[in-house]
């Protein structure tokens, strides 16, 4: 699908602000995790809502995994999922200070955590530079431990289309990567468009 | 009012609902000191703002989760977003007793917490705020909820063994039905019989008579014919004598009497096996000796049997077995009749071997044939009903499955000794005596 309900300009500053962001993010979450992130440069691209099953698949790869979202509001609406394909339970409750017994909702708690970590600095960097007000529901989970292809069923999708756009995160000396992934609705896309007008305007 | 007025009294209406809200609303600075502690979170916690204010959280709650709300805190602070625990996940943050101590309740409140970032000069962040709800209810809702579902999926596993239990009941009483129509049957047939028999036999027991007499008359008579002077006569009676074939007449005559004796007998014998068999009178629990039974129901099944093979007895001795001796009637009858079915015709007569034995408190009967044998698959599914690899119209499926429940009731076991090519062995083992429980 092309990228028709945004303008080329828009994507550049929409490609730029996201890295900007990032930068910003992985910065943070470094302070608060307290070892070295690595991020990916985000990819953005807009997909059929039918498509987005298949698309979170290409990303995580076949296999287990699990799942989180977790939706920002105000004037800037979608919904951030951040996929774990791979991650050690113990490196992470490590690094949230969890005690050591490690039971089957402290597991899963730990990944809302994680989860919130990751969507508020890269949502609340884009936010930031784009001078838009938002804030975050509590994060829930989507899927506990199962099959890549089931991690979001095309009939669950209300939207017609979305904008994703994508975030892989390493940790150097740790056995975990996730992937971000915020999507927004056809219609929240106006918003984003007029933001992202304003950031160019003002550049 | 003035303008300095007016934000004096809609700061003092904030500060008077954050202290009346029926949340819990506190703040810690970085160095986790409170600086807000709302009547919420005094009411519940017993600690009231005084006490609470100026003074390190982890200090005056030191069973809170040190190290986790730190880094939580933390997080707030670097990246300025809200962080939040769930009351599924994490019960609580502070152990607060719940607001139902008469009427059922939960150990303790359970809360979500949402900690929010505040820039109070509109600078940096400098308090993390944390407002605590009461889910309690919703926790004490869900509860309920889990352990309906609960009990509604145990009632369907136990509904599930009850609908299977019935299925076997009804196709056990089918075939009961069954056997219990035929018993009636041939129990009526019995019977009707029995009567002509009765005049039959007593009226043969004369017709010897008189025919023994008779032909000790004729014999005289024979005797006296060298007496006859008159040559007519005498060559009459021996062109009678010629027709008649009057020798083997007087030869056969007792034969012929003799195998309808035997004729009688065999009738007699069949109808008291057939009477035997349907146990029409006794569906009790009873010692039966059960070499006989396993001869009467031999008796009933010959006709299907005797043309496809030969049958060898091998009985050992047993003691009278307690048991309802109709149903285990059946039982062989099912195990005889498939082991003649199971035999190849076109390798000429089969062998089906009957044998019991006695081992201390146990008897077993034993039908062995040298037939088609089964295949695992087919040992498998013995015992289910209507599962049966004969022809439509030849087997229901029915027999093994009725036979399964039947020895079941006795508290026996079935053995299956079985290769496909090799032929069938199926010993059937019963105790000589019922455990004390049974209900007859
Ligand atoms: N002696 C045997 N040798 C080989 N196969 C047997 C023997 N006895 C039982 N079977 C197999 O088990 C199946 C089930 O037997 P079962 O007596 O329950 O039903 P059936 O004989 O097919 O029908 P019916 O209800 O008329 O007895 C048979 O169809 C047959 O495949
Ligand atoms: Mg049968």
């Amino acid at each position: 699908m092309t990228m028709d309900f945004i303008s080329d300009d828009q994507r550049e500053a929409l490609q730029e602000v996201a890295n900007i962001g990032m930068g910003q993010a992985g910065a943070s979450i470094a302070q608060v995790l307290g070892e070295f992130v690595e991020l990916s440069v985000p990819q953005i691209r807009a997909v059929d809502a039918a498509e987005i099953p298949a698309a979170l698949v290409a990303l995580a790869g076949d296999g287990i995994a699990s799942a989180v979202r977790q939706a920002f509001l105000g004037e800037l609406r979608g919904e951030a999922i951040v996929i774990f394909s791979e991650h050690s339970a113990h490196d992470l409750a490590e690094l949230m200070s969890y005690g050591d017994a490690l039971d089957a909702p402290a597991s899963r708690e730990l990944l809302l955590d994680i989860s919130n970590v990751l969507v508020g600095a890269c949502l609340g960097g884009i936010a930031e530079l784009l001078r838009a007000e938002i804030g975050f529901s509590a994060p829930s989970l989507l899927a506990d431990q199962v099959s890549t292809h089931q991690l979001l069923q095309a009939e669950a999708i209300a939207a017609r289309c979305a904008l994703l756009v994508e975030v892989r995160f390493g940790l150097e000396r740790r056995v975990f990567r996730c992937h971000l992934i915020i999507l927004m609705a056809e219609d929240a896309v106006a918003a984003l468009q007029r933001a992202l007008d304003r950031f160019i305007e003002e550049l | 009012m003035t303008l300095p007025a007016a934000a004096a009294t809609s700061s003092a209406l904030l500060e008077s609902l954050v202290e009346r809200i029926d949340v819990g609303v506190f703040a810690v600075d970085r160095a986790g000191t409170v600086a807000l502690w709302n009547r919420f979170m005094a009411v519940h916690s017993g600690k009231s703002s005084t006490a609470m204010l100026g003074q390190n959280l982890f200090a005056m709650f030191p069973e809170l989760p040190r190290a986790w709300l730190e880094k939580k805190l933390e997080s707030v602070f670097v990246l300025g977003n809200s962080a939040f625990t769930l009351w599924e996940l994490r019960p609580y943050l502070f152990r607060f007793p719940h607001d139902r101590p008469i009427t059922r309740g939960l150990d303790a409140m359970r809360q979500n917490v949402t900690f929010l970032p505040l820039r109070v000069a509109g600078g940096e962040i400098s308090l993390v705020c944390g407002t605590i709800f009461d889910y309690t209810e919703t926790a004490i809702a869900q509860c309920r909820l889990h352990e309906a579902i609960a009990a509604l999926n145990t009632e369907k596993a136990a509904q599930g063994v009850l609908i299977g239990k019935l299925e076997a009941a009804q196709n056990q009483l089918l075939q009961s039905e069954k056997m219990a129509s035929i018993g009636q049957l041939a129990a009526g047939v019995a019977h009707e019989i029995n009567n002509p028999v009765g005049f039959v036999n007593s009226n043969l027991q004369s017709l010897k008579k008189y025919c023994e007499q008779m032909l000790h008359l004729i014999t005289t008579y024979q005797a006296a014919e060298a007496q006859i002077a008159d040559s007519e006569l005498l060559a009459r009676i021996a062109g009678l004598k010629q027709t008649l074939d009057i020798d083997f007449l007087q030869e056969d005559l007792p034969e012929l009497i003799r195998e309808s004796e035997d004729g009688l007998l065999r009738i007699k014998k069949i109808v008291e096996d057939l009477k035997d068999f349907s146990h029409v009178d006794e569906s009790e629990w009873q010692y039966a000796d059960l070499n006989a039974g396993l001869d009467s129901t031999l008796n009933v099944v010959w006709s299907e049997v005797k043309y496809k093979a030969t049958v060898d007895k091998n009985y050992g001795q047993l003691p009278a077995v307690e048991c309802l001796a109709a149903q285990l009637n059946q039982v062989f009858m099912n195990l005889i009749v498939n082991a003649a079915q199971a035999v190849d015709e076109s390798r000429g007569m089969g062998s089906v071997t009957l044998s019991t034995g006695h081992q201390d408190e146990w008897v077993w009967v034993e039908v062995r044939d040298n037939g088609c044998g089964m295949s695992e698959d087919v040992k498998r599914r013995i015992f289910e009903p209507f599962f049966t690899t004969k022809p439509v119209g030849k087997g229901t499926g029915l027999g093994m499955s009725v036979s399964y429940n039947i020895v079941e009731k006795h508290h026996g076991r079935i053995e299956i000794d079985s290769h496909p090519g090799q032929g069938s062995r199926f010993r059937v083992w019963l105790p000589v005596s019922q455990p004390a429980a049974t209900e007859p």
